[in-house]
């Protein structure tokens, strides 16, 4: 009787309050010690991480798979036909940051508790087949809209984590965001915009053909 | 009427203004290349199974980054395997550019379906084995590429098995030595001391 009397006092106490501390008293309680070890509410969880999980997921996924795109781009440009060592560097240099940035949200996710879900990939990356076999100037410009794709993405995970939608107000995120994405993406944008102006210069004369040369030429350095 | 006038007239101006963005494709002889197709199209092949064997160990390092699986060791050794396959796979592309290779073909070279089949492990030995089983279904496949490139009737490709057997079979034999090591040591730990052996071990790892 005794045993019923406290069972109930603890469930009482369990489904009133959902702290991890209760969890612990509940779990090391005698009456419960088969559920030992299982502290369902001592997780790393706060805010609206939850409801952010499935966007975080789908912008890891697609920074590695841009990473890839921005890997096949460079492979084009230094095959022997093409042969511009300066843009394979360029794209090489965008790939090898991409993947960093996936791996980092990954781990970025599961420090506030989140989970990776690889098959959680946008629609629109997934039907896409585009070729990545292009004219210098032509990459570049695709280079810049994938760039400010993601840059968008960010956007969108931000202005939700700011609290424009409900439920998913978590300023902490917004934060991460703003400090390790933006900032290089800001940076990678201006430059490859920069790239588009003084390329589009020189491809317009007699002497494009040698403007492309010497603009590869600054890119290998 | 107007409105067609001036959609004529630019459209035209936007033709003209073009800019010389395609040059003339270079006359290089080609009788240099000489990888055979077969081989060519497994090496391929090969790039996008460095790539999901990459992923996979993502998944792992994901995994063991979890809150409520906790393993940092775990979770670095496989985020740095991960990067490995990646740079194996650049390291073949980087091979077939030398050889006067991918010059046609190349944005289908890597799909978009490389999600891992296994994202959790019961504990860090499961994770281990899988690990140790993954680089030995790599050897085996470098293995098939060799033999493919090798006993291509028209052109043995010398140059190539070479650089398979000397890098990338090095590569593999060392590093399946390695994690068959700490899966022992892993094993034997536990084998007294459960869940401390392996929150010992994450720690010596990291």
């Amino acid at each position: 009787m005794k045993a019923i009397v406290i069972f109930f006092a603890l469930v009482a106490v369990v489904s009133c309050s959902d702290e991890c501390y209760r969890d612990v008293v509940a779990t090391c309680s005698n009456t419960l010690s088969k559920q030992q070890g299982v502290l369902t509410q001592c997780d790393a969880k706060y805010g609206a991480i939850e409801n952010l999980e499935g966007d975080l997921q789908r912008f890891a996924n697609s920074l590695l798979y841009r990473s890839f795109d921005f890997l096949l781009m460079a492979t084009h440009y230094g095959n022997y036909i093409k042969n511009r060592a300066g843009f394979e560097k360029l794209f090489r240099g965008l790939s090898d940051d991409l993947w960093d940035d996936g791996i980092n949200t990954i781990k970025y996710m599961t420090k506030r508790g989140a989970r990776m879900n690889f098959n959680n990939i946008a629609s629109e990356l997934e039907q896409e087949k585009p070729s990545l076999e292009l004219f210098e100037l032509q990459a570049i410009g695709r280079a810049l809209d994938i760039e400010k794709k993601l840059a968008k993405d960010a956007f969108d995970l931000h202005k939700a984590a700011s609290g424009h939608k409900n439920d998913h107000h978590d300023p902490e995120v917004a934060h991460h965001l703003e400090e390790k994405f933006m900032e290089k993406h800001r940076d990678a944008i201006r430059t490859l915009a920069g790239h588009a102006k003084d390329l589009s210069s020189l491809l317009d004369g007699p002497d494009a053909s040698l403007g492309l040369y010497l603009f590869d030429d600054y890119l290998q350095k | 009427m107007k409105a067609f006038v001036v959609i004529f007239t630019l459209s035209f101006a936007c033709v003209f203004a073009n800019l010389q963005c395609e040059h003339k494709k270079p006359n290089i002889p080609t009788d240099w290349i000489d990888m055979g197709n077969p081989c060519v199209v497994k090496v391929r092949n090969h790039v996008m199974e460095e790539l999901k064997a990459s992923m996979q160990y993502m998944a792992m390092a994901a995994h063991f980054s979890r809150d409520d699986v906790n393993r940092p060791g775990f979770a670095e050794l496989f985020f740095k395997a991960a990067r490995e396959e990646r740079d194996h796979a650049i390291k073949l592309i980087h091979y077939l550019l030398m050889r006067g290779e991918l010059t046609s073909d190349v944005s289908n070279m890597i799909t978009k379906n490389l999600a891992p089949n296994v994202t959790n492990w019961a504990s860090g030995a499961t994770a281990l084995r899988d690990a140790l089983v993954l680089e030995s279904s790599v050897t085996k496949k470098i293995r098939g590429l060799i033999i493919v490139c090798e006993s291509d009737p028209s052109f043995n490709d010398y140059h190539l098995v070479d650089y398979l057997t000397g890098d990338f079979l090095t590569e593999q034999y060392e590093g399946q030595r390695d994690l068959a090591g700490k899966l022992s040591n892993l094993e034997k730990l536990m084998d007294k001391h459960g869940a401390l052996g392996e929150f010992l071990f994450d720690k010596k790892l990291a």
